[in-house]
């Protein structure tokens, strides 16, 4: 059972994706799934970011990295240190509207976060469990002493049927922006 | 620069990992020894009666000499029904061919997948005789390499090699390519640790060149990573260094670094190589093509994909050919016939990486659409196309782009140490 604040942030999460599905961005990228996400630590909301890879036509610029880059920014504005940086990435937890894609769990792996709350599955590019486990990172050094990646602690289906609704919003809308719709658009009444 | 690439060479790295060579997996079939007078009645009938459609590469007849120079022909009847009792489950169309020719079938081992080189071949017939074709990379409506376009990949991972230690500080290497026209579209080094938000716009002047070697690179003196010079092993093609500044062979060691003195530069643990040309490629799509582009236009590419596989260079190269520089684009002199069409992504262009990207920028490059993937070393640490993980194989993404390895000889360690060498001094005499 997912706990009230979970709940709470998934909640404001969502509520990122509606507030682009408002502006008529669609907040999707290359055919790709409804994503809005908050950053939060020490429970406080620190960051939010959703899907620009339309108007930027950089299909890598999801929402977690969004969310990262606003962080990133800020932090060594503030003067922190990179280790100092890295020591907030592990007390930070994301809460996004759909499972991070393979791309998006391995950046949170390199930035060490701490915890992923996720609601719907993502069982074309889903990195936390669906294609890859990149959360499940070894723990065991290299043979060369590399230090190998650092998982983090994934939960998936929070909030579910609100995720999935808000991808449906998508899919009725189609993507013109697609070369090859594997959908046909919206037709207009 | 040398332009004599003879030994260098071009390695498909296949969607599946290679099998062990001592662990060929098989499957069984039902054979039966034949008359050799009767063999091409036999194999012709087989044929029409029970093709061996998904495997090709085994052949239907095995040849056995026998002792005394007698030989021995045993055919492949069908393959074998899962279960215990292979021989007496056999489709009564089999049993009839049994019972006409008198045969007596038993069970033998085949190999289950064409072999992908001369070695596997030679241990697959161990088990019984398949045949062999050497890849000629036309998957996926990619042609061959013929000796110009061979030249021309060598010349573009030569780019990169040198873009990677043009700075003194070796790191891995980005560049978009659109191989039609032989442009660069964006080039890119790691910006992990030597990053400034207000260069991002200038960037897009900066990483358009014409001629692949024509680097503006930027001097960023990072100055906390050792410099290493380029070594490369000749002949196992490994490198020996650490090269512990390339981000893709050691994504987590950012937090690791000591924090840049100057203070306009910031770091960013996820800006590798491939990700920031992915930026200025997309970026210069948005400097090119301003307007957000409607359905119809849209419907204009479609058209223009469609086409593609079958006729793509000529279509692409009268589009391309009078396209000097974005001036002449923006300000609409272009004389060509067809309008310039804007490229989905970076649909149709191959990156060149000197190392293997991390699981984070092979990822990335699925999203772009990357057509082709070459890189020259392996990252065994983090690679994600081959060493660790391999997403060229991952069916259930919704774009496959296919990878080569570009081997590197010791022909092109003496240009990279050359490059690497110049480089330094002109630094020291900035420095004095």
């Amino acid at each position: 059972m997912s706990s009230p604040e979970t709940i709470t942030f998934m909640e404001s999460a969502i509520k990122q994706a509606t507030l682009a599905l408002d502006a008529l961005e669609v907040p999707v990228g290359v055919e790709f799934v409804v994503a809005s996400c908050v950053i939060v630590e020490d429970g406080n909301v620190i960051a939010s970011g959703r899907n620009r890879t339309t108007e930027t036509r950089n299909a890598t610029r999801h929402a977690e990295m969004e969310a990262i880059d606003v962080l990133l920014e800020q932090w060594q504005k503030n003067g922190l240190s990179m280790s100092e940086i890295a020591e907030k990435f592990s007390n930070c937890s994301l809460y996004v509207t759909c499972e991070p894609c393979i791309m998006c769990a391995s950046a949170l792996s390199i930035l060490g976060i701490k915890e992923v709350f996720y609601g719907c599955p993502n069982d074309k590019f889903g990195g936390c469990g669906s294609i890859l486990s990149l959360h499940l990172s070894n723990t065991m050094p290299l043979n060369n002493g590399v230090s190998p990646g650092k998982g983090f602690k994934s939960t998936g289906g929070i909030m579910a049927p609100e995720a999935i609704l808000l991808l449906r919003t998508f899919y009725e809308q189609g993507n013109p922006n697609a070369p090859k719709p594997h959908r046909p658009l919206a037709r207009q009444a | 620069m040398s332009n004599d690439f003879g030994t260098w060479q071009i390695v498909h790295i296949p969607d599946k990992e290679p099998h062990e060579l001592h662990q060929q997996p098989t499957e069984n079939v039902v054979c039966s020894v034949i008359d050799p007078k009767r063999a091409n009645q036999i194999v012709r009938r087989l044929n029409q009666i029970a093709p061996l459609e998904n495997h090709r590469h085994v052949k239907r007849i095995h040849k056995k000499i026998l002792e005394g120079g007698k030989i021995q022909l045993s055919v492949i009847l069908c393959l074998a029904s899962e279960g215990d009792n292979q021989l007496d489950s056999l489709p009564p169309y089999i049993h009839e061919m049994i019972s006409s020719y008198q045969l007596s079938p038993f069970i033998a081992k085949v190999c289950k997948y064409a072999a992908t080189s001369k070695e596997e071949w030679q241990e697959q017939c161990k088990f019984w005789p398949t045949s062999y074709h050497p890849l000629t990379y036309k998957i996926d409506g990619i042609t061959g390499f013929n000796e110009e376009d061979s030249k021309s990949v060598f010349k573009f991972m030569q780019s990169a090699i040198e873009l990677a230690s043009s700075d003194g500080l070796v790191v891995n290497a980005a560049v978009i390519v659109d191989p039609s026209a032989k442009q660069i579209i964006s080039n890119a080094r790691d910006q992990v640790f030597a990053w400034s938000t207000c260069e991002v716009d200038s960037d897009i002047d900066s990483s358009c060149i014409k001629k692949p070697g024509l680097f503006n690179s930027r001097s960023i003196s990072t100055g906390f990573a050792p410099r290493e010079s380029f070594h490369l092993n000749g002949s196992s093609n490994q490198l020996k260094q650490p090269f512990t500044s390339v981000s893709c062979l050691y994504p987590w060691q950012w937090a690791e670094q000591q924090s840049q003195s100057q203070s306009s530069y910031y770091c960013h643990p996820l800006r590798h190589a491939a990700i920031v040309a992915i930026e200025s490629s997309a970026a210069r799509d948005r400097r090119l093509f301003p307007s957000e582009g409607n359905i119809e236009e849209r419907c204009l590419e479609f058209d223009h994909e469609k086409s593609w596989p079958s006729a793509p260079a000529k279509k692409q190269k009268t589009t391309c050919a009078n396209v000097e520089d974005y001036d002449k684009l923006n300000s609409h002199s272009c004389t060509s016939d067809q309008p310039f069409e804007r490229p989905y992504l970076c649909t149709g262009y191959d990156i060149y990486l000197v190392w293997e990207p991390c699981t984070m920028c092979a990822m990335a490059l699925v999203h772009q659409r990357i057509r082709r993937i070459f890189y020259a070393f392996p990252n065994p640490n983090a690679g994600a196309l081959g060493s660790v993980h391999r997403l060229q194989g991952e069916k259930s993404l919704n774009h496959h782009y296919a990878v080569f390895r570009v081997l590197v000889p010791e022909e092109g360690q003496h240009t990279l140490r050359k490059c690497y060498t110049e480089v330094a001094e002109t630094e020291e005499i900035n420095i004095c």
